[in-house]
């Protein structure tokens, strides 16, 4: 049990220090993700909830997503500098999703969620220290045709 | 151990455009299996390094509600031949590592 633990703790070590050394890793916030309500998670993942909208942010995904296990989000921050990139699923049971954190000029990522339900996606960018936000709802299609 | 990465990651105008998809059940922990009822222990991806030439571009920390078989992409500035690695980590402690050039 016991090299068991070790082996886990070195194989983790292997991808956050031996591979990448001198590199600071930020840790993984695990408060945000387990936060069950949207302010909990913000407060976790950033200390505040008091962040200003910004159309700014482009979030491309569906109007209507047809398969609610994979949703495609892309996401495209305006910003220069920008530092991070947070999704937020405003329905899900958990509502914190996914954080980029961007060491590089980059501003544009994209993957494919979950949703539990019809809900909005909110995106949190930080960029040169400052948060900024803006959202999209998505609707969910019920793929019970035929199945009654 | 079975490959689970595909990468791949192509220039236009000095950005490099990354794809991948990663092989992973990323289970959530609320699916149960239909006949005994019982509940699908979680297994998920918790941390995606990327590096670009063994320097780190993007740490990505996702949740449960991602996908399964995890897509991601995106954008950094790069040229032709520069090496892509991508590493992730899942809750279990497992592990997998793949590096692309860029073409």
């Amino acid at each position: 049990m016991k090299r068991r633990t070790l082996l886990k703790a070195s194989l983790q070590l292997g991808v956050t220090g031996l591979l990448f050394p001198g590199i600071a890793i930020s840790a993984y916030p695990t408060g945000a993700f387990l936060a069950k309500d949207i302010p909990d998670a913000l407060r976790e993942a950033f200390g505040t909830t008091d962040i200003g909208e910004s159309s700014k942010i482009e979030i491309d995904a569906p109007h209507i997503a047809s398969d609610a296990n994979m949703v495609p989000v892309r996401i495209k921050s305006g910003f220069e500098n920008t530092e991070s990139i947070s999704l937020v699923v405003t329905g899900n049971e958990s509502p914190f999703t996914a954080y980029f954190k961007l060491y590089e000029e980059q501003n544009f990522v994209s993957t494919r969620i979950r949703m539990a339900d019809t809900s909005d996606l909110l995106v949190i960018v930080k960029a040169d220290g400052v948060l900024h936000t803006n959202k999209r709802p998505v609707r969910v299609g019920r793929n019970d045709c035929g199945e009654s | 151990m079975v490959r689970t990465l595909k990468i791949r990651a192509y220039e236009t105008d000095g950005q490099v455009i990354v794809k991948s998809v990663i092989n992973h059940p990323m289970e959530t922990g609320r699916r149960k299996v239909k006949k005994t009822g019982k509940k699908i222990p979680p297994h998920f991806i918790k941390e995606v390094i990327v590096s670009r030439n063994r320097r780190i571009v993007m740490e990505a920390f996702w949740g449960k509600s991602i996908s399964r078989n995890p897509f991601l992409s995106f954008q950094i500035p790069g040229r032709k031949g520069d090496t892509i690695t991508i590493s992730w980590l899942d809750n279990r402690g497992n592990t997998d590592s793949a590096s692309a050039k860029v073409r």
